[in-house]
């Protein structure tokens, strides 16, 4: 019997070292995975890769879509390093990200969790928790900008019940970020809850059973194999939460428009008002690069200190 | 190795071509001739006919008059909001299908007529009915037309009769001394000190329209006559951002004290004695609060300091420079400018009419703050010119606001905001 490590050998070892039948049939193989790999490649250079590059070409002009592009060097982000505005949209993109991640993981586990269990009820449990997920993020932040009312709202009147003065939370400076946050929060839990969901149900049950009969705790199992066998789901959810996080944009845009003062404007939403309302286009060309970098660097040095999508064995 | 470099550098020049691909088919240069048939497909872009009644009166009313005058024009229409209308206008360019008639803002004329992106209109239209001045003011660019007004909207002061009778107050301030005195009489606190009600509410507005109808109330300018320079970093721009700082210190305002989109206002509420409004109110108070008009509660005035002043906003409809049919989309032009559309539009919407011809119309005259506007309309002020106001109007309110929120001094801010300017405009 050959083994996938000979097989991935043999094929390393390129056509010569193989007879003239397993080289053809090789060829045949390697034909049929470049023609199934073809469309997704294909997609990719067309609705990644061009806009991509003309991103970046772009972001070298002064272009405002009304006449043509002209080439300017390295203006555009000369002028991002002074722009105070766009620092402080990455300030609280990060600050955002700080919050909503973590949290949203922490509270998607636990809820993951409880439904992995023989809970009453958990398909009607599991769906209102996913609802957040595919409801139009329009519809869930008007409902959120009448729970935010400092006069008729929900969390000010909640606050009232239990005796104390709510804040003008989405006109405060104080106050408009967190508020942010709790929606994002709330509306990123659902998918990473059924993405651990996924996770857990996947997992080996015999070496479950075989911690019981050594002795260990529900705790101890939790830490020493649930943990540690989630890596690659965390791995996934972490890398396409930041990355959520960091193009956030619908919230901003109906909640607060980046106010009150800038407090709660993101990246996204600056690209978008550099591109769409104050045409400039080039420049937001530009802002677009410094997301891309940061993003690529967070997540290959998420890959580097988890060890990426590699199972612990 | 050498198979990614080349199908990077491939990507690369894809890139480039699809950007100027993209510019060439947006950069509008062609300055359309009006003349030839008055015929063919033409598009239309309007923020205003929002909702099914407003749908129902350009397809079901206005459309149809201009088909049977122009039997051979039909008319495409794509329908925004003014949240939207940039984005509109910007893919719309890029992607090379500029809609042939676009409604667009006050202050929006220059940005656009510079880039050669809208045709000018012959000079005559401007003659056809009577326009005061400063409604034409905005529609002009470097001598010529480029658009006809359609409807207005101005802000004004709105204030309660009643709660001004009950305080002993006889007549609205005549400026900003009596205006914040009259402020402090009129607000009420809790007894934890909470304010219950303010005595002046500019924050149901628009931040930036706000601060420019006390810029102007202050007889100060946004920029020069040629657009090229800053005016509004003089003490009059200080003095009118101080205002709002001062209401606040008062404790006769508060900047969370404001009104939710489609909730009756403060004013409505009896939450604040004086309000910075919008000439549409009059049909909110219609729709929400119809006893506090019948019992003549709601009185409005023009804001004054230095000089009574009201800031103008409307929208205007142009034709693109860009367009095939040039004839047919003018005629579409003339036709949105005739009183004829100008008094329904402004009727669903609660507008001022663009024509003074309409003054006498049952609308005006039962309408009071459309009536008090037209009346007033030598004092309006508009916003905007200069070519870089699409990028300046973004910075203003984000800018103001920080002094607002007491991050800055409005000293500070309107520096800040003079050099975002003037930044802008050295773009040009």
């Amino acid at each position: 019997m050959v083994s996938t490590r000979d097989r991935v050998r043999a094929a390393a070892s390129g056509p010569s070292a193989a007879p003239p039948r397993r080289r053809g049939l090789l060829r045949a193989r390697r034909r049929a995975g470049l023609l199934m790999v073809a469309p997704a490649v294909l997609h990719a250079l067309i609705w990644i890769g061009i806009p991509l590059v003309a991103a970046i070409v772009l972001s070298f002009t002064s272009y405002d879509v009304l006449t043509p592009p002209r080439f300017i060097g390295l203006e555009n982000f000369r002028d991002l390093l002074s722009d105070n505005v766009f620092r402080r949209a990455v300030l609280n993109t990060s600050i955002y990200t700080f919050f909503t991640v973590p949290v949203a993981m922490g509270i998607a586990l636990l809820i993951a969790l409880m439904l992995n269990t023989q809970l009453a009820g958990r398909a009607i449990f599991r769906t209102a928790i996913f609802i957040p997920q595919v409801t139009a993020t329009i519809a869930v932040a008007l409902v959120w900008l009448w729970i935010y009312d400092p006069r008729s709202g929900l969390a000010n009147a909640i606050l009232s019940f239990l005796g104390l003065d709510g804040p003008a939370w989405l006109s405060s400076t104080d106050w408009a970020m967190p508020a942010v946050i709790v929606v994002g929060i709330w509306q990123g839990i659902g998918l990473k809850m059924l993405i651990y969901l996924a996770a857990l149900q996947s997992l080996p049950t015999e070496l479950y059973e075989a911690a019981s009969v050594d002795g260990a705790s529900k705790f101890r199992q939790f830490f020493s194999l649930t943990l540690p066998l989630l890596r690659p789901a965390t791995f996934f959810v972490f890398v396409t939460s930041v990355i959520g996080a960091f193009q956030s944009f619908d919230q901003v845009y109906i909640l607060t428009d980046g106010g009150p003062a800038n407090s709660t404007t993101m990246m996204t939403y600056e690209i978008y008002k550099s591109a769409f309302r104050e045409f400039r286009m080039g420049y937001a060309c530009a802002q677009s690069l410094v997301l891309f970098a940061l993003l690529l660097f967070l997540t290959l040095l998420n890959r580097r200190i988890t060890g990426g999508d590699r199972a612990t064995r | 190795m050498e198979y990614t470099r080349r199908s990077v550098l491939t990507a690369l020049g894809l890139g480039a071509v699809a950007a100027a691909t993209g510019c060439s088919a947006s950069s509008g240069n062609s300055q359309a001739a009006a003349d030839g048939p008055v015929e063919g497909e033409i598009s239309l872009l309007t923020p205003l006919f929002e909702g099914s009644t407003g749908k129902d009166l350009l397809e079901g009313k206005l459309l149809p008059a201009f088909k049977q005058k122009n039997p051979n024009v039909t008319v495409k229409v794509d329908y925004t909001t003014y949240a939207a209308l940039n984005e509109k206008i910007t893919t719309s360019l890029a992607g090379g299908l500029m809609p042939d008639v676009v409604m667009l803002g006050v202050g929006w004329i220059p940005p656009f007529a510079h880039k050669k992106v809208l045709a000018p209109l012959p000079d005559d239209l401007a003659k056809r009915y009577e326009y005061e001045d400063r409604v034409l003011e905005p529609s002009r660019y470097d001598g010529k037309l480029y658009a006809l007004p359609m409807v207005l909207d101005t802000r004004i002061v709105t204030y309660r009769k009643d709660l001004f009778a009950e305080a002993g107050i006889k007549a609205p301030p005549k400026d900003w001394a009596e205006l914040r005195e009259l402020s402090k009489e009129l607000a009420r606190s809790d007894g934890s000190g909470k304010l219950t009600r303010v005595g002046f509410d500019p924050f149901s507005i628009d931040l930036r329209q706000c601060w420019e109808t006390f810029l102007f109330a202050n007889d100060g300018n946004l920029f020069d006559e040629s657009g090229q320079q800053v005016k509004f970093n003089d003490d009059r721009g200080v003095e009118a951002l101080q205002l709002f700082l001062d209401v606040i210190k008062d404790k006769s305002a508060d900047y969370s004290f404001k009104s939710s989109a489609g909730q009756p206002t403060t004013l409505q509420q009896g939450r604040s004695a004086m309000m910075m409004s919008n000439n549409s109110l009059w049909v909110q108070l219609k729709q929400q609060t119809p006893e506090l008009l019948k019992e003549d509660k709601v009185g409005a005035f023009i804001l004054a300091n230095k000089v009574p002043a009201m800031l103008q906003g409307g929208t205007m409809v142009a034709r693109s420079a860009s367009s095939k049919h040039a004839a047919a989309a003018q005629a579409l032009v003339e036709f949105m400018g005739t009183p004829e559309s100008i008094l329904p539009t402004a009727q669903q919407r609660g507008s001022v009419p663009g024509v003074q011809d309409l003054r006498t119309s049952d609308y005006v005259k039962e309408n009071g703050f459309v009536k008090l506007a037209l009346d007033n309309m030598s004092k309006a002020r508009s916003e905007g010119g200069t070519a870089a106001w699409m990028e300046i109007r973004e910075k203003i309110k984000t800018t103001l606001e920080t002094a607002v929120v007491g991050k800055r001094t409005a000293r500070e801010a309107i520096d800040e905001l003079a050099n975002l300017s003037k930044e802008a405009i050295s773009r040009l």
